[in-house]
């Protein structure tokens, strides 16, 4: 059964306003956008389901889902997503967001929460929520979907309610992905977004930059 | 229904291993083992040693299994490569697979250039590269993957790669990447994935202060035809390297790794 209090502390641990700064992260999109990749709220769409199955989208969910097993291996998972990472500022906003997630759940829970990459993070402090592993990843591929659009509406002349339609065309793909990643293996940790990762590596080099990666 | 016998299919089996023991300074050859399809074979080159692999049965497809091996002991310094570039043919749905291990023993390096491996239609092959570094050992490890024979006018539409590669540091993974190509990839315009390119390329260094070589690699990443980028970072220097077709590709290759190495690269890459 599903606790209703801790589906909502989930809510609130992977809403926009928790304390990470995930808005200040594009994960390479501000190159994307910068080159003419993203005009539309099609290239948008393509460019955000692509990322949620073949590129960090996928890594980070399913190693969130490993590290909220029971007896995860937390030091060996935290090993694995850092070789997992494909350019130096992808560490930064792991560890970075990670830090910043488990000092604001410390300070909420009263039970320290070591820092880790931020996924991690997520899957050691909602291991003792009670509400399935496939809700917290439609939550946290829904907020990496939330927080690609809204870098992209304050670059790309898109409106909100674009975004918010780019958001609601998802969906459906994202609740599909969600159920696959919580049941996959170490073994489905491939990826796809070659240009994506090379974005984000460009981003390093961007002479004028708005967000952090 | 009557059940159908199985076919009885040309299976290719192929295993080569080396290793080499590093004597008055310079790494020498310790053994050698070659079996079915598989050979290594060992040039007259001054310098770091270079071995060469090479899959006799021209190509793998389904079923097929093939192996590479090194072991290096202590402050050995070797170059491996692979005499042609590997076919992967079409395959009736069981993947070829191939291995690919090697060692560093401490102080040791290896340097892992392999040539390109060309996918054609309906192609699926499962790779697997893992490298074990002891303390204080290096490695400059490359691959490159072109999408069907770009010069004959191929588009594949349908081709299946998982190209696993691990790199681990006193058993702890220190650069992990699997990249996955098959048909969904294949049809998926986004400019997150291949956007237009057929041929794509990685380059990883691994060594103490490795992510000082990006601003050199930086420098050569910018060959005309080649969509490419670097980062360092923890002793770790990446190059992704993306192109419409194979040629600027290698040309671009040649360029990144000739910027890494002291020394000429292997034979089988002077252009």
């Amino acid at each position: 059964m599903v606790d209703p209090t801790d589906r909502l502390r989930l809510v609130q641990w992977l809403s926009p306003a928790f304390p990470i700064g995930a808005f200040a992260y594009s994960q390479g999109l501000e190159v994307a956008i910068t080159d003419g990749d993203i005009r539309t709220a099609s290239d948008l769409e393509a460019w955000i389901a692509a990322i949620l199955r073949h590129g960090s989208g996928r890594i980070d969910a399913i190693i969130l889902a490993h590290a909220r097993q029971p007896q995860a291996d937390l030091a060996g998972l935290t090993a694995l997503i850092l070789a997992l990472a494909t350019s130096a500022e992808r560490v930064t906003e792991l560890q970075e967001q990670g830090r910043a997630f488990a000092l604001a759940i410390s300070a909420i829970t009263g039970v320290d929460h070591p820092p880790r990459p931020y996924p991690i993070a997520v899957g050691a402090a909602t291991a003792s929520l009670n509400v399935p592993t496939a809700e917290v990843l439609t939550l946290w591929l829904q907020g990496l979907a939330a927080q690609l659009t809204s870098a992209a509406v304050r670059f790309v002349p898109l409106g909100q309610t674009d975004g918010q339609k780019v958001l609601a065309r998802l969906a459906p793909r994202i609740t599909a992905l969600a159920a696959e990643y919580a049941e996959a293996p170490l073994s489905a940790l491939h990826s796809s977004a070659i240009r994506a990762d090379i974005a984000a590596m460009r981003h390093e080099t961007l002479p004028v930059r708005i967000f952090r990666t | 229904m009557l059940a159908t016998p199985a076919t009885p299919m040309q299976r290719s089996q192929g295993a080569a291993f080396a290793s080499f023991r590093c004597l008055d300074g310079r790494a020498r050859l310790a053994d050698l083992a070659q079996q079915g399809s598989a050979k290594a074979m060992l040039p007259r080159v001054s310098g770091v040693p270079e071995v060469v692999f090479l899959n006799t049965s021209g190509g793998l497809t389904d079923g097929d299994n093939l192996s590479y091996r090194l072991e290096l002991g202590a402050d050995c310094r070797v170059t491996a490569t692979t005499q042609t570039a590997e076919r992967v043919y079409a395959s009736r749905g069981a993947p070829a697979r191939a291995k690919v291990q090697a060692s560093v023993g401490a102080g040791a390096h290896l340097d892992w250039l392999p040539q390109e491996t060309i996918l054609f239609q309906s192609s699926h092959l499962a790779r697997d590269t893992q490298v074990d570094l002891a303390p204080g050992a290096s490695c400059l490890l490359s691959e490159t993957v072109v999408l069907g024979r770009h010069a004959m006018g191929e588009t594949l539409t349908d081709a299946r790669l998982t190209d696993a590669r691990m790199v681990r540091r006193g058993g702890v993974p220190v650069w992990a990447s699997t990249l996955r190509i098959d048909a969904s990839v294949l049809a998926d315009a986004s400019a997150a994935l291949l956007g237009q390119a057929r041929g794509f390329a990685v380059i990883a260094l691994m060594a103490q202060g490795a992510e000082d070589a990006v601003a050199r690699l930086r420098a050569v990443l910018t060959h005309a035809g080649c969509h490419s980028a670097a980062s360092g970072w923890d002793g770790k220097c990446i190059a992704r390297i993306t192109a419409r077709d194979g040629w600027p590709l290698k040309q671009q290759m040649a360029l990144a790794l000739a910027a890494l190495r002291a020394g000429p690269l292997p034979r089988v890459w002077q252009m």
